[in-house]
């Protein structure tokens, strides 16, 4: 039985194994797209690459038989490198969004299309959910928001965007009216402590998500009452003082304890502050040049010296956020900021390593030419589409129906995709290469299984599955090189390509290429509610 | 050819003929594609219904292969040469002029009128005639885009006249006094030797001058075709170059007096008897007379060593008693009488054998590993799939050493116990296809392959498998597949083919040359042929020297000479007024050698140090006109488009190198390009799991090392040697004397007729075709960058 190290650490494994079993049994996790126990590896997607340190060649581990005395670099910065730049070639030729374009657009990077889908499956207390994993203040930005996410919206290009932001307003409203409003479950107490200084929406937001992270919180205001300028900036017709009352309610509700009419005037109150607090957030909004040297901390042009990727100060354990070092931004980012800060201020106390909240990875498709924009219109819900008048509120199958107007740009593999998670993994830049795009195209639109090409990296899985089962028509690869595409034979669709393993196939496809379709979930009362 | 019924008895039949296994599949699609002009898609459902072929396996393979066509295809089809002696000197250009001149739109291939489809081809072989156009199987030479509207109109006229007459037997008068020897190679015939050779039997056979003719295999004086040797009754020998069909009646009949001259006064050409006996006449023969004692021959010839190409020029490639006469098949009879396969193996490795496929790996070390691997079963196979553009070697030892590969084929087969061996060879190469069958077919009348070999009990079976089209099928474990049926796509090594060939079993393959060089070595030794050559590249190599430099052709030279002696001892140096600037190496897998390091040895180490290799043996030679990042872009292009696409770092990342590429040469490069395209480079060669890919950023990276000047003078938006058509204009000077000629010459009329004033063009109506200032007189056409 040949012996080899991996990374140092020495493996015996049977005659014949590979490098990728071999780091199997170690528990070493090599990533692999195209192998699939069972089948002859394709050797295609070379992300699996190891280097033989005696012959300096770097091989796919998947196919690379172990021969004894080998030694095996893994987990090196060149090989990450090579795996880096397969995932970021892969990605140069790859169609699709991993996270919708409102998902950028919208500061609070909430994950609208899926609280679309629960308003379009009536499911209105997991839309409330999935709005406050990253709004705290949802029915108030629904009033006060100029509504970023709308003109990101892919939609916004066909005919009008999906009216996201009175929908989200819809559900926070409806949450607030229904006695029992949503309250997330709080992690159990870290025993750390933070203080928030100003209570206006980056300092309510804040210690919303720091609440629900389980940490104490206290929230200090030179006011006698929390909102900050969203009592001072909006009218009370755009913002009723009840709704601000109730969701103000809400955040407090969490169990956070406030200081108010408490001044942190100078470097002094700021020292105590931070000797009795594991940390500090500086949120009291825009502030004079003299007010942050008389605590001592360095301004710039704006406000005060933070690190945007982490909101700390020069200070340890001081962070900041919102308008203190923007000085004038809308009040959603504000709440975003209060989330992120909130995340990186749970990263310092836990002790970890403080690297801000993270650029979420996302292939991106960016502009549609007219006939992909058909393609993603083609798989929309519901065409037709209605707004409630000024003034007056959507119903619940009006707003299902305007909900089941979003296009879904999201990726449905999301999450599950290998792609997706090697790419976060080796930190793939899916820009680096720049080059002519595929067009977005969905075959068998009409079909079981719906197959996108330019989610495809050629794995030949599917090939070798449908082979393998002896699938009558089966699938196979068309052309060479570059233009090498996944194609049912004689122009058959992929339903008959597929008669047995169509599961099969789908399971094992390392992407969102092949999938099975998800038919709208519409209901058939909420199709032209409007007409 | 577009019927509502479709005839499919045809391939009915045709599954007869070639079976209903998996491997058919290539021959079957072939086949089909001949009769029908294109692959009809019912044809392909029948052939599932008939065979165990799946239409995955059918649909995958047809569609791999660029030579299938899914679509009808014209009456004629007009291959455009691209490879790189062709490139570079404007096949572009050509390409163009005739899509102009057959009205195509772009994205088209095939005329409004069904009548020619226009293709283009990797090397067509003639390099030395670049560039080169194929229509249909008539080859034309030194195309340039001016002469494209009467190529193709003499094409038609040709189509329409009745076929001629078909060409008597060569040697049919054996035993004569005189010979006269012409060069029928695929090279030769593009150059016209075919009517030359045609004419010389009819002149022989209307005058009853006493000569025969022979039919001769290449002697590598590409740039003298069509090439006549005359062997007086004396012995005395003559050679004669350029010669066109009106120059032979004067050159045979000044040489071969006919008997009874008096007797046959009344015959139709005697007004002109006196003629050639008349000073006049003999400026015709003597302005195409050779002398061999000169430099150009022997400047050509005399630094050579034939040992793959012995006796080139001398034997008629088919003649096995020739071969035979002239000590063929010896070899394997000493292997077979004398050696028994360990000392076969010892032979090959005293000679220092390496192989000339690209790889230069020890041969004796494969054949020992084939020996020992277990199993009854093994194959030996003959990789002639050559398909580097700017190399056609094998071609040539296939067209004019037939034999002499079969012997070679046969000793390797003994030496490691293969029952049959395989040729591979590309489409592209009919004439090899046709001679190595009927070389076959000789051998066997004679009982020196298959059953019985020379009398003993060993049976070798011989065949012949033909590309489609994939010059990636030369890779050893892609040209498995693709004999098994399957697409051309390599697999991972190891497992080597030696261990898991042809059907798993251990299978030989090695290339042309390789396999040439065999006889010689069992005849001379092993240690013989090891005194040729430096410490570890021995023997010698053929180059298909082409390029700028004066005389091109096909030579064999001895290892460690320099690419210096070759460009200009062999070669005759640049081209008048211009000068040697690099040389390109090993084709699209291989590297630019500056002019600076032209003392650079041929050996295969040497020439990885300098970033070429030795590689198949493609030699072009470039001079101040030639833009590097062209060269290493066209190159890129190659392999790029010949990628089986398997692979990512192969797949994608040689497009995204050549994106680059094309930024660059089309003046759109950005700050930072030649960094990515550096680390791309590295990042394919290091991943990628094929040779292929392996090598594939060698040409950029080469250049990128001795003429980043030049990238970076695309970068500024300048082209300093004036080729890339984005980054040139052309202005006319004023030594115009406004003789029209550009104007009327011009394919887009981008320059206006202004008889007897200086003239200007339009240079957003100019194609950048060249063609002003090729015919301008008075060098009046500058091209600015
Ligand atoms: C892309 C590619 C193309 C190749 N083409 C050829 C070819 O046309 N002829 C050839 O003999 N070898 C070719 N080779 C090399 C073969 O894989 C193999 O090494 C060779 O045939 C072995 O014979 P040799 O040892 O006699 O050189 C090619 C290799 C690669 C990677
Ligand atoms: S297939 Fe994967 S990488 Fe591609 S868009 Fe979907 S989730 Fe993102
Ligand atoms: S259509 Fe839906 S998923 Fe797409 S951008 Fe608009 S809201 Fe987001
Ligand atoms: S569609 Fe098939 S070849 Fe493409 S990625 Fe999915 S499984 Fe692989
Ligand atoms: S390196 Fe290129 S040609 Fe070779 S297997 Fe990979 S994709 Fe195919
Ligand atoms: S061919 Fe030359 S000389 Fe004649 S018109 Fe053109 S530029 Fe002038
Ligand atoms: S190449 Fe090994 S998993 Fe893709
Ligand atoms: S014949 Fe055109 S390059 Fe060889």
């Amino acid at each position: 039985m040949p012996t080899l190290t991996i990374d140092g650490q020495q493996v015996e494994v049977p005659a014949g194994a590979t490098v990728l079993e071999a780091a199997e049994k170690l528990g070493i996790e090599i990533p692999a797209l195209c192998f699939l126990q069972g089948y002859e590896p394709s050797t295609s997607c070379l992300v699996c690459v190891v280097r033989n340190r005696q012959t300096g060649q770097y091989v796919p581990a998947c196919a690379t038989r172990v021969v004894d005395g080998m030694e095996i670099d893994n987990a090196t910065e060149a090989v990450s490198a090579m795996r880096r730049t397969a995932l970021e070639l892969l990605l140069s030729d790859h169609v699709g969004d991993c996270l919708a374009p409102c998902f950028f657009a919208c500061p609070a990077h909430m994950d609208i299309p899926l609280m679309l889908r629960q308003i379009g499956e009536h499911n209105l207390r997991e839309a409330i959910a999935t709005i406050k994993q990253d709004i705290a203040l949802p029915a108030v930005l629904g009033r006060v928001c100029p509504k970023p996410c709308e003109k990101g919206c892919r939609r916004n290009a066909a005919d009008n965007p999906v009216a996201v932001c009175e929908l989200k307003r819809f559900v926070a409203d409806a949450d607030l009216a229904s006695g029992d409003p949503y309250q997330p479950a709080c992690q159990p107490d870290s025993g750390k402590r933070v203080a928030i200084v100003g209570a206006g929406p980056t300092g309510l937001a804040a210690a919303y998500y720091l609440r629900r992270l389980g940490h104490a919180c206290v929230l200090i205001d030179r006011q006698a009452q929390a909102g900050g300028r969203l009592r001072t900036e909006p009218t009370p017709e755009e913002l009723p003082a009840a709704v601000l009352e109730a969701e103000i309610a809400q955040i407090l509700r969490l169990g956070v304890e406030t200081r108010w009419n408490t001044a942190v005037a100078d470097q002094a109150d700021l020292d105590r502050l931070c000797d009795s607090f594991d940390a500090v957030l500086l949120a009291c909004g825009a502030v004079e040049p003299e007010q942050i040297a008389a605590w001592g901390l360095a301004a710039t042009r704006r406000g005060i010296e933070v690190d945007r990727n982490t909101y700390q100060t020069q200070r340890p354990g001081l962070f900041a956020a919102g308008n203190i070092f923007r000085r004038k931004a809308l009040v959603v980012r504000s709440t975003a900021d209060g989330k992120e800060a909130a995340q990186t201020m749970d990263q310092y106390v836990s002790g970890r390593a403080v690297r801000g909240p993270g650029r979420p990875f996302s292939s991106r498709i960016h502009r549609l030419t007219s006939d992909e924009m058909q393609e993603f219109l083609a798989g929309a819900g519901a065409a037709c589409h209605s707004t409630p008048a000024a003034g007056e509120t959507y119903s619940d199958a009006a707003a299902a129906e305007q909900s089941n107007r979003c296009l879904a740009c999201g990726c449905v593999a999301h999450g599950s995709c290998k792609l997706e998670r090697y790419a976060i993994l080796y930190q793939a830049d899916a820009t680096r290469y720049e080059g002519q795009r595929r067009p977005y195209e969905v075959i068998g639109r009409h079909a079981a299984v719906l197959f996108e090409p330019g989610k495809c990296i050629k794995c030949e899985l599917c090939v070798k599955i449908a082979a393998g089962a002896q699938e009558p028509l089966g699938l196979t690869f068309v052309g060479r090189g570059f233009d090498v595409k996944l194609r049912v034979p004689f122009g058959g669709d992929m339903d008959a390509a597929l008669s047995k393993v169509a599961a099969e196939c789908v399971a094992a496809c390392p992407t969102a290429a092949l999938q099975f379709a998800r038919h709208a979930t519409t209901h058939p009362e909420d199709r032209c509610a409007a007409d | 050819m577009i019927r509502s019924e479709l005839d499919l008895n045809y391939v009915d039949e045709i599954v007869v003929q070639c079976g209903t296994r998996r491997e058919a599949v290539v021959p079957i699609l072939q086949a089909i594609q001949r009769h029908y002009r294109y692959l009809p898609q019912p044809a392909l459902m029948r052939v599932c219904e008939l065979t165990e072929i799946t239409p995955a396996d059918i649909t995958g393979v047809s569609t791999f292969y660029t030579h299938f066509r899914h679509q009808p295809v014209g009456r004629h089809v007009i291959h455009v040469c691209e490879g790189t002696a062709c490139h570079v000197k404007g096949a572009e250009l050509v390409r163009d002029a005739v899509a102009l001149h057959l009205g195509l739109a772009p994205g088209q291939d095939t005329d409004a009128r069904g009548e020619f489809t226009l293709q283009s081809v990797a090397c067509l072989g003639c390099c030395t005639l670049a560039p080169v156009v194929q229509i249909d199987d008539v080859t034309y030479g030194r195309v340039s885009p001016r002469s494209v509207p009467q190529m193709v109109a003499e094409e038609r006229h040709a189509r329409s006249a009745p076929p001629a007459a078909a060409r008597p037997a060569p040697n049919s008068r054996p035993g004569e006094l005189g010979e006269i020897r012409i060069g029928l190679g695929s090279c030769c015939q593009a150059q016209g030797s075919g009517r030359v050779h045609d004419e010389i039997l009819a002149v022989l056979s209307e005058s009853g001058a006493p000569a025969a003719v022979k039919r001769v295999g290449c002697i590598g004086m590409c740039h003298q075709t069509p090439l006549v040797q005359l062997i007086t009754p004396a012995g005395e020998s003559r050679f004669f170059s350029h010669v066109r069909p009106e120059d032979v009646r004067s050159i045979v009949l000044r040489h071969f007096r006919p008997p009874g001259l008096v007797r046959r006064l009344g015959y139709r050409f005697a007004r002109w008897l006196d003629a050639f006996y008349s000073n006049e006449a003999d400026d015709a023969v003597e302005s195409h007379a050779l002398d061999v004692g000169g430099q150009a021959v022997c400047g050509f010839l005399g630094p050579q060593k034939h040992i793959a190409t012995e006796c080139c020029g001398d034997l008629d490639p088919l003649d096995l008693d020739e071969y035979l006469r002239h000590d063929g098949f010896a070899a394997l009879r000493r292997c077979l009488r004398e050696l028994d396969p360990p000392s076969i193996v010892d032979e090959v490795r005293r000679s220092g054998l390496r192989g000339r496929g690209g790889g230069g790996f020890p041969t004796y070390i494969k054949w020992q590993k084939a020996r020992a691997a277990a199993g009854d079963t093994k194959y030996v196979v003959c990789n002639g799939d050559e398909g580097d553009p700017g190399a056609f070697m094998d071609r040539m030892l296939l067209e004019s050493f037939p034999y002499r590969v079969i012997e070679g084929m046969a000793i390797a087969a003994l030496a490691i116990g293969a029952q049959e061996a395989i040729f591979y060879i590309r489409d592209e190469y009919p004439l090899a296809v046709a001679r190595i069958r009927e070389a076959l077919e000789r051998c066997e009348q004679h009982a020196l392959i298959g059953a019985g070999i020379l009398g003993s009990g060993l049976n070798v079976k011989f065949r012949v498998a033909e590309g489609a089209g994939a010059f990636i099928c030369g890779e050893e474990t892609a040209l498995i597949n693709s004999l098994e049926g399957r697409r051309g796509t390599p697999t991972l090594r190891p497992p080597y083919p030696v261990e898991t060939g042809l059907w798993d079993r251990p299978t030989l393959i090695n290339n042309v040359e390789t396999l040439a060089c065999l006889p010689w070595i069992f005849r001379h030794g092993g240690d013989q042929f090891a005194q040729l050559g430096t410490g570890a590249s021995k023997g010698t190599k053929v180059f298909a020297l082409a390029g700028k430099v004066v005389r091109g052709g096909l030579i064999e030279v001895a290892m460690g000479i320099t690419l210096r002696q070759i460009v200009y001892d062999i070669g005759g140096g640049a081209l008048p007024g211009r000068t040697f600037k690099a040389v390109q190496v090993g084709g699209p897998s291989g590297g630019c050698v500056p002019a600076s390091l032209a003392d650079t040895p041929v050996d295969y180490e040497a020439l990885v140090q300098v970033g070429a290799i030795m590689g198949s043996g493609g030699l072009v030679v470039l001079d101040n006109t030639d833009c590097m990042v062209d060269i290493a872009r066209y190159f890129l292009r190659f392999t790029q488009e010949q990628s089986c696409g398997k692979c990512t770092l192969c797949r994608i990342g040689t497009k995204r190198m050549l994106e680059i590429m094309d930024r660059i040469c089309t003046g759109q490069g950005r700050p930072g390009d030649l960094e990515q395209l550096e680390q791309l480079a590295h990042s394919v060669a290091a991943g990628s799991i094929c040779g292929l890919g392996k090598t594939a950023p060698n040409p950029v990276l080469s250049t990128l090392k001795y003429f980043r000047d030049e990238y970076e003078a695309h970068l500024q938006g300048k082209c300093p040697a004036g080729k890339c058509a984005a980054l040139i204009r052309y202005e006319i000077n004023q030594a115009c004397i406004g003789c029209t000629l550009c104007a009327q010459h011009c394919p887009v009329h981008a320059i206006p007729l202004t008889p007897y004033r200086r003239h200007a063009v339009n240079m957003d109506l100019c194609t950048r075709c060249d063609t002003c200032r090729q015919v301008c007189p008075m060098q009046a056409v500058d091209v600015v960058s």
